[in-house]
């Protein structure tokens, strides 16, 4: 009686999330295991040949091109938007909303136009070439597009305020005292970084590599305009398999991997976060 | 006290926003009489400013729902079929749609109009008998060339798609971004026609194809033309209206039209068998099929029109145009892409691999 | 302690937001470029700015979008937070339930969740417009708000509300003296990222857009094939410096109402 009482309120959400969400990836289960006909459109029919294709060892390798993307993507943030955080929680309160409210702005303008704008920026003909040509740096343009780092730029870009705010969440609320008191001890200001506030702070990094590592799987634009499609991740395979593929069982296949290899990642770093969290605390 | 203008200024927002809902839920509930719903590819794919004449003239409304892909429309169209009355979308989705029982067969008697259209385009392979769709867009795929570029690479002139495998044109070739497409090429370059399914001749085409990725500077559907624009890259493989837009900013670029063959697409406007307005829908179908609306929408689109009718109204620079008045040896050395179904998944694989490399 | 920034702080703040800002004034500057393709610089207008106010499509997308981003907004941040504050109370179980129901909507492909919805809603007879868009948007928003602000949660102190309680105040005292004030600063940063992101989704606002409205984002996609105009950009100009005028403008206020006290 008491856990119902207690229990009673979530009620509500779980449904809610859980219709919303439930139904649909219900959906992409089952449609992951039908086939289609010679139309290109869905018949119910039982098969396994969707997640056989998945195996398939080109397909393995998105997987894989896709894994390392959005990794680097969010080491990439990590190191970068770590000080911001960190910087950004020491400032003066009002400079602090500035900056956040800063860090936010640009999101206010649609992430394709942004990526334009970074094509603006580096292109052969683009800002940054121009400029180096004019102050004679260079000859020829640099050719800077199309490559997987590229890609790397615009994903990690369009991911860091995610990394930056969960960061910030985290640094924000650190007990200043303990800071004090690991000064007090004769600690200098590495010691304690690396002694008190990281630890304290992975709850949020990672809460920040979720936000950022879950989209880096699935964002395809970004590669599609920035690398030039000169290679593939999972979220392009998707999209074209329920596109001009014609085939939306496989994209469900993928889907559903995708969805798999990203629980298991998670838990995997969500038990390495609680870990080092308790050991601090024994 | 703080805290309760806080709840105040909230309270106020969130009935605020609700209001704002159910204003248009209620709207949305009162189905005007005189509206009609398309649905196509975005931009001014049907311009603006000719819908908005339409509206003028008539008193109905033209929705326009923008849509990014021919399968976008078949998901949208099957679940709510009763929301759509037109659609233009592309030959072999017409072909899907008709034989999944989705279109309305048209009532050409309300469209006198309709005898403006070129009987060259009849009878096509996804409508035989004409019954449930009318051309709108004609565009094929050809390579836009910058033969200056081209020259200062010491790589032979390009006449035929042979010529993109030549070594010194190495990461300079923009490619549309299609499987099918782009084996196409491939299967046209060695003598072979569109969609092969022979796994020799496939097996052949992905030799070939895997060869000339070091070509390759970037795919793009878009806007390939802009690399040629830039400089990056000095061959194109693009559609009819992209590469009019390159010639138009960089008049040095040249089209070739491949020896080999090109691929054609066609455009068409289909009707949804439950379309709530199918009178408003048909009086804006005999509109855009007036000769002069047809060659001011054929102009500001940059696409071949199969209104004959609209021929007399062209101006000069689209009339003398090869890439959008298009001669009749490169329109008889066009085909479309048939069948597509039967080769997507194999094709999609190759391609696949063939990037991955 | 009042930590000092210092000036390495400051300078790579200040770097920070320079590399932030230069693909922002990329597609500022390219709204006064006379070519409509970015490709080239080919001249100074202003035509594209003229062109966008007689745009209604452009305008009315707009006003859609920013509509649907506020109510998914305040959606996400009742929700995500009420989720998160829930949470303290309800068993293990149910809390790991919660939590797993949160990660859900980030984890399955945006593609996928927007045919699938499109298929839900259809079912239910849900008409596609402003409700749909909301409904699906907040859907992916609220798990943003639950995680910024469960973060900030679980920090806090058990024994201050052990201690609050022992004082004799009620559950809805305690949540509103001591968790409200605690995570308004998260609930505010999240809410603002919700807004952020329904204001730029494409892929499912495609499917839940009803046959009447259009978003601004899913305009400028659709664009796409036929080649995106400077006119979006000229918007995306006005609506950055819109919003630095508003910022400005309130902080200004502010100065004058502390200083008339």
């Amino acid at each position: 009686m008491q856990t119902l009482k207690r229990n009673i309120l979530a009620v509500p959400i779980v449904v809610w999330i859980g219709l919303l969400v439930g139904v649909p990836l219900l959906f992409v289960f089952v449609l992951s295991f039908l086939s289609r006909d010679s139309l290109g459109n869905i018949v119910v029919q039982f098969t396994l040949e969707n997640y056989q294709r998945v195996f398939d060892p080109i397909y393995l390798r998105v997987f894989l091109n896709s894994l390392l993307l959005a990794l680097l993507t969010g080491i990439l943030t990590l190191v970068v938007g770590y000080p911001v955080a960190y910087i950004t929680s020491n400032l003066e309160p009002k400079k602090r909303a500035l900056s956040i409210g800063l860090i936010m702005l640009p999101f206010w303008i649609s992430s394709l136009l942004r990526t334009y704008g970074w094509m603006i920026l580096l292109g052969n003909a683009g800002i940054i070439n121009n400029v180096l040509r004019a102050l004679g740096v260079i000859d020829a343009p640099l050719s800077m597009m199309y490559k997987f780092s590229t890609t790397l730029i615009g994903t990690a870009y369009m991911l860091v305020p995610f990394m930056i705010v969960a960061i910030f969440n985290s640094v924000d609320k650190l007990d200043r005292s303990l800071l004090e008191a690991s000064y007090d001890l004769g600690a200098n200001k590495r010691q304690t970084f690396f002694n008190i506030t990281l630890p304290l702070t992975i709850p949020g990094i990672a809460g920040g590599f979720t936000l950022v590592f879950i989209p880096a799987l699935g964002l395809f634009y970004v590669s599609d305009l920035l690398g030039g499609g000169n290679t593939i991740f999972l979220g392009n395979l998707i999209n074209t398999q329920v596109t001009r593929g014609r085939n939306r069982p496989l994209a469900a296949a993928f889907s559903m991997a995708m969805i798999v290899v990203a629980i298991l990642v998670i838990s995997l770093y969500g038990r390495v976060a609680k870990d080092d969290r308790e050991g601090l605390f024994q | 006290m703080k805290n309760r203008r806080f709840s105040l200024v909230i309270g106020i927002l969130v009935i605020a926003l609700l209001a704002v809902v159910v204003v248009r839920y209620v709207n949305r509930g009162e189905e005007a009489p005189g509206e009609v719903n398309l649905m196509t590819w975005g931009g001014d794919f049907i311009p603006r400013a000719i819908i908005e004449e339409f509206e003028k003239e008539t008193g109905i409304k033209v929705n326009y729902k923008e849509v990014t892909s021919n399968e976008d429309m078949q998901s949208l169209l099957e679940a709510s079929p009763d929301q759509y009355d037109l659609a233009v979308t592309t030959d072999y989705m017409v072909d899907i749609l008709r034989q999944s029982d989705m279109l309305a067969v048209l009532d050409k008697s309300k469209i006198p109009n309709y005898a403006n259209i070129n009987p060259v385009y009849h009878g096509a392979y996804y409508d035989p008998n004409d019954q449930y769709s009318i051309p709108y867009a004609i565009s094929i795929s050809f390579l836009l060339v910058n033969p200056e570029g081209v020259e200062s690479l010491g790589a032979r002139p390009i006449t035929s798609y042979e010529d993109m495998w030549q070594e010194e044109l190495v990461n300079n070739i923009v490619l549309i971004d299609w499987s099918v497409e782009i084996m196409g090429l491939v299967l046209k370059s060695l003598g072979y026609e569109y969609n092969e399914t022979d796994p020799v001749k496939v097996a052949e085409a992905r030799e070939k194809l895997f060869a000339l990725k070091p070509n390759i500077k970037r795919f793009e559907t878009n806007t390939p033309e802009d690399s040629l624009v830039n400089g990056e890259a000095v061959i194109g493989f693009m559609y009819s209206n992209q590469a009019v837009k390159g010639q138009q900013a960089r008049p040095n670029l040249q089209p070739v039209f491949p020896t080999e063959g090109m691929p054609i697409y066609i455009d068409s406007w289909v009707m949804s068998k439950q379309a709530p307005n199918k009178d408003g829908a048909y009086k804006f179908l005999d509109f855009i099929m007036r000769p002069e609306i047809a060659a001011r929408i054929a102009d500001m689109t940059k696409f071949t029109s199969p209104n004959k009718a609209a021929e007399a109204h062209l101006p000069a620079d689209f009339k003398n145009n090869p890439m959008l008045n298009l001669a009749d040896e490169v329109v008889e050395n066009t085909s479309f892409y048939i069948g597509v179904d039967r080769v997507l998944d194999e094709y999609e694989h190759i391609y696949s691999e063939f990037k991955l490399r | 302690m009042k930590l000092k920034t210092s000036k390495f702080g400051a300078f790579y703040l200040s770097l920070f937001f320079v590399v932030l800002y230069l693909p922002v004034l990329s597609v500022i500057l390219y709204s006064f470029n006379a070519s409509p393709s970015t490709a080239q610089w080919t001249g100074f207008t202003l035509d594209w700015y003229r062109e966008l106010f007689r745009d209604r499509v452009i305008v009315e997308s707009f006003k859609v979008s920013i509509e649907v981003a506020l109510l998914t907004a305040l959606l996400s941040a009742i929700m995500g937070t009420a989720s998160a504050v829930i949470s303290m109370w309800v068993t293990d179980g149910m809390k790991k339930a919660i939590q797993g129901m949160m990660v859900l909507p980030l984890l399955v492909p945006e593609i996928a969740l927007g045919i699938a919805l499109l298929i839900f809603f259809n079912s239910i007879n849900l008409p596609f417009g402003h409700l749909t868009l909301v409904l699906s948007h907040s859907l992916f928003c609220v798990p943003y708000v639950y995680i910024m602000v469960q973060l900030r949660l679980k920090e806090i102190d058990r024994s201050i509300l052990e201690s609050a309680r022992d004082l004799g105040a009620t559950t809805w005292q305690v949540i509103e003296t001591v968790i409200l004030p605690l995570v308004t600063p998260s609930i505010i940063t999240a809410s603002l990222l919700a807004l952020a992101m329904s204001l730029d989704d494409v892929i499912i606002s495609t499917y839940m857009s009803g046959a009447k409205t259009t978003t601004l984002p899913v305009h400028i996609f659709s664009m796409m094939r036929v080649g995106v105009t400077p006119k979006v950009n000229a918007l995306c100009t006005l609506i950055l410096v819109g919003t630095f005028f508003i910022v400005g403008l309130s902080q200004l206020t502010k100065k004058q109402n502390k200083e008339a006290v």
